[in-house]
C-alpha cells in the first residue's frame, strides 16, 4: 500500500468518526467535532502534498539559470526600441494637453522676423548674440528656442480670447544652437515651450503652473524657486528651479528654464491689446529631464545613432 | 564678471544678522546667475607677511640663502630666532618685507587644480622652509618677474597677507549674460546698489555719482576741440587734458592690484590701474591718449578729435599691435580726421601713452552699443571695457567718473571737454498700485512698492492712484510699467508671490495632428514592429548627400556651421540613417531596423505664406533585408493605420527624388493617388558609397499626407458558426506572369463564391532562374456563413477556381 493509499484509508476511517457525534451527549459534541475537523483538514493537506510529489516524481528538473533547453534553439524576442527624447517628449506633451493646453509643433526652419522681431528683440541688441543662433544663405533660420513659434501661437489662438477664454499652448520641438557639442550641450537639442494669454494671468499663476507640471512629471510634491534672468521678450522675466524630486536623490535643485510675463510688445505684435489681456511664457529643455531621468552624464549619446545606447532604454 | 562681496558690503550697510551664504542665495535669486562662489580665505591660509633678515648668495647658483623673521607664526621652525628659507627671485635682499607661504600650505594660484603644497625640503643641500611668493604664485598676477614686496608701513612680521589685504573675501563669478541689460550693474556700486535693494535698505550713493554734474575748471588757455559727427554713434564725449603727475613706481605690492587681481585683472601702471579700477567701481570704460602724440598725429595748429564712422578699407594700428582693417560700422576716435583709437574698444599704437609720455588726454565717454558689437565681432576683441560698452553705458555718467579720476590722480585738468548731443529728458513711468499687484499675483501696499523703488534710486510721487516714477539716469533698460513691474517683483522677491492656478474650461484641448501621427507610428513601428527609433542631426555633410546620390544644391545651406559635416539641412532622412547604419555594423549588430521621424526641407519645396521655407515631416525605414521584408512592414504599418496603400514600380520622376534605390527593385507609395514616398533596395553604388555590402533597404515616406488621409476604421467581419475548411493551392504559371496577377483572379474568384475565406501566400517555387514556368503556393481557409460544406460542395469550389484561374494560364498542380 502506497502512502496516498494509506492517508485515503485513514480518511475513510475518520469518515465513519462522524457517526459517533451523535451519540454523545449534546454538550461534548462540539469540540468532539472541532477536533475531528482539524484533523480530516490536516490528513487532506497530507494528501494533497503526497499527490502533488507523486506527479512531478517522473518530470525532469530543468537549469531556470539557462537562457534555453539543451539542444534547442534560443527563444527569439523581436522587439524594437522607442528613442527615450522622443517617449519624454510624448510624456510631457501629454501632461501639458491633460493641464489645459493646446499642442502645436516647433518649426525646423524659420526666420529672423520669428525668431527675433516678433520677440520683441531690438535691432542688432546684444540679446540676439546669447542664442547663437544658425542662418542659412537665405537668412533662414533653424530656431534656437521654441519661443519661435509664440507668434504664431498667439495669433492662431487668438479667437480664444475673443470667445471669453484664454490661450494655452505648449510647443514642443527641435532647436539648434552655434556651439560645439560636450557633454552637456548639444548643438542640435529639444525644448518645450509653454504660452497661456488670459485676462487675468499673472506671475503667480505661472509658478503654479510650472510647479504643477513637474509635480505632475515626477509625481509628487515639489517646491519651485526663481532667480533673475533676461529675455526681451518677457517681462518681468526669472530662470526657474524645482527641488530635486526624491526619484533623483532629492536634496538641492535643478535649473529647469527659463519664464516670465509675455512682453506687451510681443502681445501688440500679435494683435493682442496688452491693457486687456496678460500673458506668461516659459521653455525648458527635454534632453535635461531625460538625462536626468535616466542618470546619463552625455548629452551627445541621444543623438548618436547607437543601437547600444537605445537597447538599454 | 567677478564681484568681491567685501567690495559690496563696504558701500552698503549690510544687516550684521544676515550670514554670507543667505546673501549669496538672495543675490542669487533677485539679481544674477551666480555660475560660482569662490572663497578666498582658504587659499590664504598659511601665508604670512615675513621680513628678510639676511640674503646670501648660495655660490654658483642664482640663488639666495635668507633668514626671515615671520613673527609668532610657527615657531617650530624658528632657530637662532630665524626661519631659513631658499630663494631664486633677484629682487630678495636683507631689510624687505616679503611674503612668505610656510610648509603645509597651499601655494594660492594652484588652490583647486593642481593644489601645490608646500614642505620642508632641501635644495642644494640647503634646507627650505616653505617659499618666499611672488604676486603669480600669490594669484595676483599672470607673469613671474619677482617675489612680492610689502610696504612696511601696512604691516609687521608675522600677520597673516589676508588680514592686510581683505583677501577674507567671497568671489561671486556671475553670469553676465543674465545682466545684459543691465550696464549699471558692470559697475561694483551699481552691483551694490542693487544688493541694497534686495535687502531693502537704502542705499547711499558714494561720492563719485552724488554730483553727476561735476563743474571742472581747466586751469589753462589750452586749446582742444572735439566733435561729434553723428550723435547715435556718441551721445557723450568728455575728456580731460593734464599734465602726468611725476609718480615714483610702487615697488610694493598694493591694495589696488589686489582689488583688479579679486576682478580677474592685474597691475599695469598708476594710470591705467585708476582708469581700471574706476570702470569696475562705475561700470563707465576710461581711455588715456598721449597728448603730444595726438596733436602731431593730427599735423594741425589746433587739436581737434573728431568721432566718426570707418570709412571703408581704413586701417589703424592698435595698442596690441595689430593692424586692422576697418568696416564701415566701427567708430573711430581721429585727430583730425587721423584715426586714434577704435572706439570703445582700443586705443591706437599712434598714441599710446608710454614713458616719454608728459601730458595726457583721458576720455571718458559712451557709445553706440549696436555699432560697438558689430566691432566686438569683427575684431575679435573682448575686453572688460568693450564688455561694458556693449551694455549701454550710460551717457548721464561720464563726467562724473571723470572727476573721479582727475581728484584720484590729484591734477589740475589744463582743458576740460563736455560734449554732450545726446542728452535726454528726464524718464518719468507712471503705473498704479493695481497694475503691478495685477500682474505678478500679488497684494503689496503702495507704501512697499515706494520704498523698494526709492532704495535703489527711483524717485516715487504718489498722486491719488498713480505711482509717478522718475527713473534714475543709471537704469537705460526702463521705459514701460512691466519693467517697473519686474523691479517691484524681483527685489521683493518673486519667491515671496503666493502660487495659484489658472482656471480653463471644459472645452478640451487640441494635439498638433503630425505629433499625434507620430507617437501613433512610433508605438506600430518599435512596438510591433520591432524597429529602433534614431533621431539624428538635421544638419548634414554634402558628402553625404552626395553619397546618397543626392544633390546638395537644393538643400538649405547653413553659412555659419560648426563644420562641414553639419553644412547642409537635409532634404531626406534615409543618408542618415544609412550613415548609422554601418557604424552600428561596427558594433557587431545585426538584422536591425532603424526608423527615424523628423522635418525636412528643400528650396523646391518653395516657401509658405509667412515666407518661411516649406516643412515636411518624414519617416524613413532602413532594413537589412531585401525589398520584400521592408515591402511586409510598410503594408503592415498602414495595415496598422488603416490608411489604404498602393504601390507601383518605381517612376522615372519617383526614382530621381530617390536616387539610391535600385530603380529594378523598388516601388513608389501612394495615397488617394498621390505618391507619398518610395522604398525598395539600395543601388548597389550607393550601397557602395555608404561601405554596405550587404543587402540593405531603405524607405523614405512625407507623413503630413497621411494627417487628412481617410481611415478606414470599420471592420467586415466574417466570422462563420459553421467549420472552416483548410486547403493548401499550388498554382502552375508562367514564369514571366506577376504574382499579383494570380493572386487578384485568385481573390475574384474566391468573392463570387458566397463563402467566407481568408487567403495567404506560401511560397513561390521555380526549378531553375531559366524556366519556364513557377509554382504558387496559397494556403486557403473558407467555410459557409449558413452550414457544414460538405465534400461535393468543396469540390466544386475547388473546381471553379481552376476554372477561373485558367483565364490567367494558372493550372491548379
Amino acid at each position: 500500500m502506497s502512502d496516498i493509499e494509506k492517508l485515503r484509508a485513514e480518511l475513510k476511517a475518520l469518515g465513519a468518526e462522524y457517526a459517533k457525534i451523535k451519540t454523545l451527549p449534546p454538550e461534548d459534541r462540539g469540540k468532539f467535532g472541532r477536533e475531528l475537523n482539524a484533523k480530516k483538514q490536516q490528513l487532506l493537506s497530507r494528501i494533497a502534498h503526497a499527490e502533488a510529489e507523486a506527479e512531478s516524481a517522473n518530470v525532469a528538473p530543468i537549469d531556470i539559470s539557462a537562457p534555453c533547453a539543451i539542444n534547442s534553439p534560443l527563444p527569439r524576442l523581436l522587439h524594437g526600441t522607442k528613442h527615450p527624447l522622443m517617449v519624454e517628449l510624448d510624456h510631457v506633451v501629454a501632461i501639458y494637453s491633460d493641464m489645459g493646453f493646446d499642442v502645436m509643433e516647433s518649426c525646423q526652419l524659420d526666420d529672423e522676423f520669428h525668431m527675433f522681431d516678433s520677440l520683441n528683440f531690438p535691432q542688432a541688441h546684444p540679446a540676439r548674440d546669447g542664442y547663437d543662433t544658425f542662418r542659412t544663405t537665405e537668412n533662414f533660420i533653424p530656431p534656437a528656442h521654441t519661443s519661435t513659434m509664440q507668434h504664431r501661437a498667439l495669433k492662431k489662438y487668438q479667437h480664444k480670447l475673443t470667445s471669453g477664454g484664454q490661450i494655452a499652448v505648449g510647443i514642443p520641438g527641435r532647436v539648434f544652437r552655434n556651439e560645439d557639442a560636450d557633454a552637456t550641450h548639444e548643438h542640435t537639442f529639444y525644448q518645450c515651450e509653454g504660452v497661456l494669454v488670459s485676462e487675468d494671468a499673472n506671475m503667480g499663476q505661472l509658478f503654479g503652473v510650472l510647479k504643477r507640471f513637474f509635480e505632475l512629471y515626477y509625481g509628487q510634491k515639489l517646491n519651485i524657486k526663481t532667480q533673475p534672468g533676461y529675455f526681451p521678450f518677457t517681462e518681468p522675466s526669472a530662470e526657474f528651479l524645482i527641488e530635486k524630486p526624491a526619484s533623483l536623490g532629492g536634496k538641492g535643485w535643478l535649473e529647469m528654464g527659463g519664464c516670465g510675463m509675455i512682453h506687451p510688445n510681443v502681445l501688440k505684435m500679435a494683435g493682442i491689446d496688452p491693457q486687456q489681456y496678460h500673458g506668461f511664457a516659459w521653455g525648458g529643455g527635454i534632453d535635461r529631464l531625460a538625462m536626468l531621468k535616466y542618470g546619463l552624464s552625455d548629452v551627445r549619446y541621444f543623438e548618436s545613432g547607437k543601437l547600444d545606447f537605445l537597447e538599454e532604454f | 564678471m567677478r564681484i568681491s562681496l567685501n567690495t559690496i558690503k563696504q558701500y552698503l550697510n549690510i544687516p550684521e544678522n544676515i550670514p554670507d551664504q543667505d546673501l549669496i542665495d538672495l543675490i542669487g535669486s533677485r539679481l544674477v546667475e551666480i555660475e560660482e562662489v569662490i572663497d578666498l580665505a582658504p587659499r590664504y591660509e598659511g601665508v604670512y607677511v615675513a621680513k628678510v633678515i639676511s640674503a646670501e648668495l648660495i655660490p654658483d647658483t642664482h640663488l639666495h640663502l635668507c633668514q626671515i623673521d615671520a613673527g609668532a607664526a610657527r615657531p617650530d621652525l624658528v632657530k637662532d630666532g630665524k626661519i631659513q628659507v631658499v630663494c631664486g627671485a633677484p629682487n630678495v635682499h636683507a631689510g624687505m618685507l616679503a611674503v612668505w607661504i610656510m610648509p603645509g600650505a597651499i601655494v594660492p594660484a594652484t588652490y583647486g587644480n593642481e593644489n601645490f603644497k608646500l614642505g620642508v625640503r632641501k635644495l642644494r643641500g640647503f634646507e627650505s622652509n616653505g617659499m618666499l611668493a611672488g604676486a603669480d604664485e600669490l594669484g595676483f598676477d599672470t607673469e613671474h618677474k619677482s617675489i612680492a614686496e610689502i610696504d612696511p608701513a601696512l604691516a609687521e612680521p608675522g600677520e597673516l597677507l589676508s588680514e592686510i589685504f581683505g583677501l577674507d573675501d567671497i568671489i561671486l563669478d556671475v553670469e553676465n549674460k543674465s545682466l545684459t541689460h543691465r550696464p549699471d550693474c558692470f559697475g561694483l556700486i551699481g552691483f551694490a546698489r542693487e544688493v541694497a535693494g534686495i535687502l531693502g535698505v537704502p542705499f547711499t550713493e558714494p561720492t563719485v555719482f552724488q554730483n553727476l554734474s561735476p563743474k571742472l575748471h581747466a586751469s589753462s588757455e589750452l586749446q582742444l576741440e572735439v566733435e561729434i559727427q553723428d550723435t547715435d554713434l556718441c551721445p557723450r564725449y568728455n575728456c580731460a587734458v593734464f599734465d602726468l603727475p611725476k609718480n615714483t613706481p610702487n615697488k610694493y605690492l598694493t591694495a589696488e592690484a589686489i582689488f583688479l587681481a579679486k576682478a580677474g585683472m592685474r597691475a599695469i601702471d598708476p594710470i591705467v590701474d585708476l582708469t581700471n579700477i574706476l570702470m569696475l567701481e562705475t561700470g563707465q570704460p576710461l581711455h588715456a591718449f598721449d597728448y603730444d602724440k595726438l596733436v602731431a598725429v593730427g599735423r594741425a595748429d589746433r587739436p581737434k578729435i573728431i568721432i566718426r564712422a570707418a570709412e571703408p578699407g581704413e586701417t589703424l594700428q592698435l595698442l596690441d599691435g595689430k593692424t586692422i582693417e576697418c568696416i564701415t560700422d566701427d567708430i573711430l576716435i581721429t585727430s583730425n580726421n587721423v584715426p586714434v583709437a577704435l572706439a570703445g574698444a582700443m586705443g591706437g599704437k599712434n598714441t599710446e601713452v608710454d614713458l616719454s609720455t608728459k601730458r595726457i588726454i583721458l576720455e571718458s565717454a559712451t557709445f553706440s552699443l549696436y555699432r560697438l558689437r558689430k566691432t566686438q565681432m569683427a575684431h575679435g576683441i573682448f575686453s572688460e571695457a568693450i564688455t561694458r560698452f556693449t551694455k549701454g553705458q550710460p551717457a548721464a555718467m561720464t563726467l562724473a567718473v571723470l572727476a573721479a579720476a582727475l581728484h584720484e590722480l590729484r591734477v589740475d585738468p589744463l582743458a576740460v571737454i563736455d560734449n554732450y548731443p545726446g542728452k535726454s529728458p528726464a524718464n518719468v513711468v507712471r503705473i498704479t498700485t493695481l497694475s503691478i499687484n495685477t500682474l505678478l499675483g500679488t497684494d503689496y501696499p503702495t507704501s512697499t512698492i515706494s520704498q523698494t523703488l526709492e532704495n535703489v534710486g527711483f524717485q516715487v510721487k504718489v498722486q491719488d492712484d498713480e505711482l509717478r516714477i522718475t527713473v534714475p539716469v543709471w537704469r537705460t533698460d526702463i521705459h514701460l510699467p512691466e519693467d517697473i513691474i519686474e523691479e517691484v517683483g524681483r527685489l521683493l522677491g518673486y519667491d515671496n508671490i503666493p502660487l495659484s492656478l489658472p482656471v480653463h474650461s471644459f472645452s478640451g484641448t487640441e494635439i498638433d495632428p503630425i505629433f499625434s501621427l507620430k507617437s501613433q507610428l512610433r508605438n506600430i513601428l518599435s512596438d510591433r514592429l520591432a524597429m529602433h527609433e534614431l533621431i539624428t542631426y538635421s544638419f548634414v555633410s554634402r558628402r553625404l548627400l552626395e553619397k546618397a546620390g543626392l544633390d546638395p544644391v537644393d538643400c538649405y545651406e547653413i553659412t555659419n556651421s560648426i563644420s562641414p559635416e553639419l553644412e547642409c539641412f537635409r532634404s531626406q532622412i534615409a543618408p542618415s540613417l544609412l550613415d548609422k547604419t554601418r557604424d552600428n555594423l561596427k558594433a557587431g549588430h545585426r538584422d536591425f531596423t532603424l526608423y527615424e521621424m523628423n522635418q525636412v526641407s528643400q528650396k523646391s519645396y518653395g516657401l509658405t505664406d509667412e515666407g518661411t521655407p516649406t516643412l515636411q515631416t518624414h519617416l524613413a525605414i532602413i532594413t537589412l533585408a531585401d525589398f520584400y521584408h521592408l515591402k511586409a512592414a510598410v503594408l503592415a504599418l498602414f495595415a496598422q493605420l488603416k490608411i489604404k496603400l498602393e504601390y507601383t514600380a518605381l517612376s522615372a520622376e519617383a526614382a530621381k527624388q530617390y536616387p539610391y534605390l535600385e530603380p529594378k527593385r523598388s516601388a513608389e507609395l501612394q495615397v488617394n493617388g498621390r505618391r507619398i514616398g518610395a522604398f525598395g533596395e539600395l543601388r548597389h553604388s550607393i550601397a557602395t558609397n555608404f561601405k554596405l555590402d550587404l543587402m540593405v533597404s531603405a524607405c523614405e515616406i512625407s507623413l503630413d499626407p497621411l494627417i487628412d488621409a481617410p481611415r478606414q476604421l470599420s471592420v467586415d467581419l466574417h466570422l462563420s458558426r459553421f467549420p472552416s475548411v483548410e486547403r493548401d493551392l499550388t498554382l502552375k504559371v508562367s514564369a514571366d506572369i506577376a504574382f499579383g496577377r494570380v493572386d487578384q483572379a485568385l481573390e475574384e474568384s474566391l468573392s463570387r463564391q458566397g463563402i467566407y475565406y481568408t487567403l495567404s501566400p506560401l511560397s513561390i517555387y521555380q526549378a531553375s532562374p531559366t524556366a519556364d514556368t513557377k509554382n504558387l503556393s496559397f494556403h486557403l481557409r473558407f467555410s459557409r456563413p449558413d452550414k457544414t460544406l460538405d465534400s461535393t460542395e468543396i469540390s466544386a469550389i475547388i473546381d471553379t477556381i481552376a476554372k477561373d484561374l485558367a483565364a490567367v494560364g494558372a493550372t491548379i498542380v
